[in-house]
């Protein structure tokens, strides 16, 4: 559904995207993972034809720059953030985009009662709350039900609740037919969502790598992802290391694999580190891709001081 | 006066009307039914030479009537007759040479339609030409002609009521709707003369031209080396220049309305080399330049008057030459003239006065109050705008009229001393309303409802607009007041989820 | 990595099969872009500053007059030709060099680019939504103004109060124009609006007062000064206005007088071209400009 071919895209000298190759059947589910700067966001604006790249990206056939109108309507795009007419009514939002893609009609209040927005029809959109209007970007992106879905970092910038609640709601999704293509960074995400996994490096896809194998190579019983500060990162990943643990870095901080009985040991290793942690989550991850969704535990300690 | 005499005092009247003429036969009707691009109305077609005929059988001092009917002949008229039409008689001169020749003196012409002239400039091919004393040339209608009346050394002549109707050529080659000649107390009155060259008066002293129309011609009126001529009550619109004076000595000019002229020079009133003249009450109103100075009082006998005038809308109202000095205006209305005052070239207006006594002029530009409410403004007027100046020395910069440069180097030349110019000039006791206007603008009804549909019109477009981006139409969806719905979000995230 | 072999489009059961034609993708745009524009409130401040600007200047330009009843020669039109001259190009300029740069700021243009629609057809439909936007201030500010007119019974030509319309909407949709390209090009919104206001400034004072020192310094001729105010779109369009309203521009001295007598009637076919290239060519510019770099 989705063909992505030797794609290389350089904002000036930086590569952003390196001869990066992907093909996805209809139906797959594929995540892109990887540190911020990982180039996620550029591939999938490339898939869109937001950008100019060189190389090839065909959807449902048809190539994304000399078609890009007819490839577009193929995809269900939702953005990290619903940047969009504040004044705009709900409905309204609805309606316009229905219009954008062809529809004749669109039947709004059943477009928002399927995101769980009835009731806010009337609301503008500043009146919504960030998870209100991810799933208003998400009811657009349904309007026409298209075969692709694309999304980015969708849940960025919700709170725990709400990301569970989206990530909830994009799984009843998946399953349907719908080829998926979502950028993450939050392996609970991944894990519910995604058939496989594309490891992106600087630019480069790394390797795709089956969704099971990927949580795997990630650790047994949990992980434990910790927020901390840019600027000490380095030196956790180098602490943690130095502690025994398997870290890896992601756009807000560090996971780490734990085991059942440590989960504790990072906080003790960065602590004497004197490496301040903003925030934790601990995510349960069950093997297999019938896990149901992942429990979030103790999200009470906001601040854990060394 | 003896060109007033009247005809019913004449004796004997010759009546021609014989059946034979009064009904054509079908040959004679056909003769003259050549084509022609004019509509005929005239009832009867007369034969050639008729009127010659008639002139030769009349005798000194009778009148002669012409029955109505085309006449296609030149006229000359030998001896002293009157020769008046009787109805619509047309004379039509068939495109060639002059067409009614005045050789007698105490001559009438009266009533007769005159058309269709050489066009030999040379000839000064003319639709009346008289070369003798004491003509009367009355209410007759000139159409399609090169020079309209030509009076050569014909004093004592009587002008009055005649359209003259010029040919549609291009000006250079079109002849003067009037021209006297040497024409001494000669009565120009109420004639129209319109799409000709000029009206001039050379050598001619003692005339008076008065309740005359003048329009689409060149010079409205021209004076060439004329003295004591009056000038009063005349309209001139749309001509190259309205009046011009040159050579002249002792000319009033009262009354006159100059609108709209706008040629290449484009005087409303033009003084060059002129000297004891006065110009009053005269309405000046939309012109290139209202009145233009050269030279003018020749002579320091006199100063030149300009009282009571009003000058309205002119690009320059009055435009000074170096040599103009000696002339002093007082009471005359200065409104909204894009240049109330110019200097041309870099002469100063010192020679001029802009006030007398305590009677200064209106300018409508005037910044100034008047506290103590006695009709004159407490300051001084003084005229310094940079971009005038700037203007006066460099006319092609008056294409940036109407810009906001122009008004940002006003700005400047206001707010910045060092780049002020000098005042022009200053009326000490600047009018705060102008004096009566003698004659206003004939006043073209306001188009107020058109103006009103107009409005109308652009506010319907307007909300037309407004109605199609259906901003008007929301009113309704935002006043649906937002449901509380936190419980709503978990409910519906289940039911996906189930 | 999935061998190519396996790949094959699936057609869906519900999915549109064809995209909205590029008219229908300009209309939808340019209605949100309009009710947008025509619910800011600039909009309405706009609209208002022209609609009391131009009576203040009709009532000044009457009472010049001294009430002695004369008719000027469009005394009133010229006032508002020069209130247009100083307003029209700010209010287009700002609105057009707003436009996609504060998109591209808020997110909302990759948004918008990632529907199935053409960036011609975004660019364009905002364009015309915005031009309505301008279309509707301008007829009611200038509306308003003549009602208020023909109400208190000042004498304004009606036919220069409509010349005058048309031809400020005339001027509007090239400024615009110009606002659009300035908002392709630039990153941000505020260097975009910045950028805006000093074209604005060099159009309104800079170009004019150059050409003036110009003319006196290299002693221009009339031909070459007519030629480079011609470059001027707000010139063209104040002799435009002028040569419509009074039928002649030789109350611009000589230099009108040589546009007058030289060109005569073909001036409306030369002032319109002029606007018409201020019209179209940044815009196609912009549009090609928006199409090939990343608008991102």
């Amino acid at each position: 559904m989705i063909r992505i071919e030797h794609v290389t895209k350089k904002f000036g000298r930086t590569v952003a995207v390196d001869d990066a190759c992907l093909t996805l059947p209809p139906g797959d589910s594929v995540a892109l993972w990887g540190a911020n700067g990982a180039g996620k966001t550029t591939l999938i604006r490339c898939v869109l034809g937001l950008l100019r790249f060189r190389g090839r990206i065909h959807v449902g056939g048809l190539d994304v720059r000399r078609s890009g109108k007819a490839a577009r309507l193929l995809i269900g795009y939702v953005p990290q953030e619903l940047g969009f007419y504040d004044d705009l009514g709900v409905a309204e939002a609805v309606r316009f985009f229905g219009r954008l893609k062809g529809l004749r009609s669109t039947d709004a209040e059943a477009s928002l009662a399927g995101v769980g927005l009835t009731g806010h029809e009337s609301k503008r959109i500043r009146e919504l709350s960030g998870g209100m209007k991810q799933r208003l970007a998400l009811a657009i992106a349904l309007l026409g039900d298209p075969a692709v879905l694309v999304l980015d970092e969708v849940t960025a910038s919700l709170d725990a609740v709400g990301r569970a609640e989206f990530v909830s709601m994009l799984r009843g999704l998946s399953g349907s037919g719908r080829t998926m293509l979502f950028a993450s960074h939050r392996v609970e995400e991944v894990a519910t969502l995604a058939e496989r996994v594309a490891v992106l490096d600087r630019g480069r896809i790394d390797r795709v790598v089956p969704c099971r194998d990927f949580v795997a190579s990630l650790g047994h019983g949990a992980v434990l992802h910790l927020v901390l500060p840019a600027h000490v990162r380095e030196r956790a990943m180098l602490s943690l290391k130095a502690g025994g643990f398997t870290p890896r870095m992601n756009g807000v901080g560090v996971l780490v694999p734990v085991s059942s009985e440590q989960k504790a040991g990072p906080f003790r290793v960065l602590a004497e580190a004197s490496i301040r942690v903003d925030d934790f989550e601990l995510v349960a991850l069950d093997h297999g891709m019938n896990a149901s969704e992942p429990r979030v535990s103790n999200r009470h300690a906001k601040e854990q001081r060394s | 006066m003896m060109w007033h005499v009247s005809i019913l005092s004449v004796g004997l009247t010759m009546l021609v009307c014989g059946a034979d003429l009064a009904q054509p036969s079908d040959d004679a009707h056909r003769e003259h039914a050549e084509p022609t691009a004019r509509v005929e109305s005239v009832p009867a077609v007369r034969e050639m030479g008729k009127i010659g005929a008639w002139i030769a059988a009349a005798e000194h001092g009778q009148t002669v009537v012409v029955p109505a009917g085309l006449y296609r002949e030149h006229v000359r008229i030998t001896k002293p007759i009157s020769l008046v039409a009787d109805g619509r008689v047309v004379i039509d001169g068939g495109g060639r040479g002059d067409i009614v020749e005045i050789t007698a003196p105490d001559v009438t012409l009266r009533g007769f339609t005159i058309r269709n002239t050489g066009i030999d400039l040379d000839r000064e091919n003319a639709a009346v030409r008289a070369v003798a004393p004491r003509v009367t040339i009355e209410s007759n209608t000139l159409e399609d002609v090169l020079f309209g009346i030509d009076l050569r050394e014909s004093p004592d002549s009587v002008v009055r009521g005649n359209v003259i109707g010029g040919k549609p050529l291009d000006i250079a080659r079109r002849g003067d709707g009037l021209r006297l000649w040497r024409c001494d107390r000669t009565l120009v009155e109420g004639n129209t003369i319109h799409d000709g060259r000029d009206a001039i008066l050379w050598y001619s002293t003692g005339v008076i031209v008065r309740r005359n129309v003048g329009h689409d011609c060149r010079y409205g009126l021209h004076l060439m080396f004329s003295d004591d001529v009056t000038i009063a009550d005349n309209q001139f619109t749309r001509n190259s220049v309205g009046i011009y004076l040159m050579y002249s000595t002792g000319v009033e000019l009262t009354g006159n309305r100059l609108i709209r002229n706008r040629g290449p020079s484009g005087y409303g009133i033009g003084l060059k080399e002129t000297d004891r003249f006065s110009v009053r009450n005269n309405l000046i109103v939309g012109n290139r330049t209202g009145v233009y100075i050269d030279g003018s009082p020749f002579t320091d006998r006199q100063p030149g008057e300009f009282t009571g005038n009003t000058l309205a809308y002119n690009d320059v109202g009055m435009m000074f030459l170096p040599s103009a000095r000696g002339n002093e205006l007082t009471e005359n209305n200065f409104i909204d003239n894009i240049d109330q005052i110019a200097v041309a070239g870099r002469g100063s207006l010192e020679a001029n006065r802009f006030w007398k006594g305590d009677r200064g002029n209106f300018w409508s530009d005037y910044t100034g109050y008047d506290a103590n409410a006695d009709g004159v403004g407490d300051f001084v007027h003084e005229s310094h705008t940079l971009f005038e100046n700037l203007m006066d020395r460099e006319p092609s910069l008056r294409l940036f009229l109407f810009s906001p440069a122009q008004q940002a180097i006003e700005f400047v030349g206001r707010a910045v001393p060092a780049v002020r110019p000098e005042p022009k000039f200053v009326d000490e006791v600047p009018l705060m309303r102008p004096v009566l206007v003698a004659c206003a603008d004939s006043a073209q009804p306001a188009p107020v409802v058109a103006l009103a549909a107009s409005a109308f019109g652009l506010i319907t477009l307007g909300g037309a607009v407004l109605a199609l981006s259906g901003a008007l139409g929301s009113a309704g969806l935002r006043s649906q007041p937002p449901r509380p719905s936190a419980s709503g979000v978990v409910a519906a995230a289940e039911e996906v989820d189930a | 990595m999935t061998t190519i072999a396996s790949w094959a489009p699936v057609e869906r059961k519900s999915a549109v099969a064809k995209p909205p034609s590029f008219a229908r993708n300009v209309l939808t745009v340019s209605r949100r872009e309009l009710r947008d524009a025509v619910r800011s409130r600039w909009f309405l401040l706009y609209t208002l500053a022209f609609a009391v600007l131009g009576l203040a200047v009709s009532f000044v330009s009457a009472a010049g007059g001294g009430g002695v009843g004369l008719s000027g020669f469009g005394r009133t039109t010229a006032g508002l030709i020069n209130l247009v001259l100083l307003v029209v190009p700010l209010m287009a300029l700002t609105a057009g060099s707003a436009s996609i740069a504060s998109d591209r700021e808020r997110g909302m243009l990759a948004y918008l680019l990632a529907q199935p629609l053409s960036r011609t057809e975004v660019l364009l439909g905002k364009y015309v939504g915005l031009a309505c936007s301008l279309l509707a201030s301008l007829s009611l500010g200038l509306g308003v103004c003549a009602g208020v007119l023909a109400w208190r019974g000042l004498a304004t030509h009606p036919a220069s109060v409509l010349w005058l319309a048309a031809l400020s909407f005339a001027l509007a949709l090239g400024m615009l124009s110009l606002g659009m390209l300035i908002s392709v090009l630039a990153r941000r919104a505020s260097v975009a609006v910045g950028t805006a206001i000093f074209v604005w400034l060099a159009l309104v004072f800079v170009t004019d007062l150059a050409i003036m020192a110009g003319a006196i310094a290299l002693r221009l001729r009339i031909e070459e000064l007519l030629a480079l105010s011609l470059a001027n779109p707000l010139q063209v369009f104040k002799m435009w206005s002028l040569h419509a309203v009074d039928a002649s521009l030789d109350v611009l001295g000589p230099a009108g007088l040589y546009a007058t007598e030289e060109f005569g009637r073909t001036l409306h076919a030369i002032f319109g071209a002029c606007l018409a290239v201020w019209i179209v060519l940044p815009l196609v510019v912009a549009s090609v400009v928006f199409s090939r770099r990343s608008p991102l």
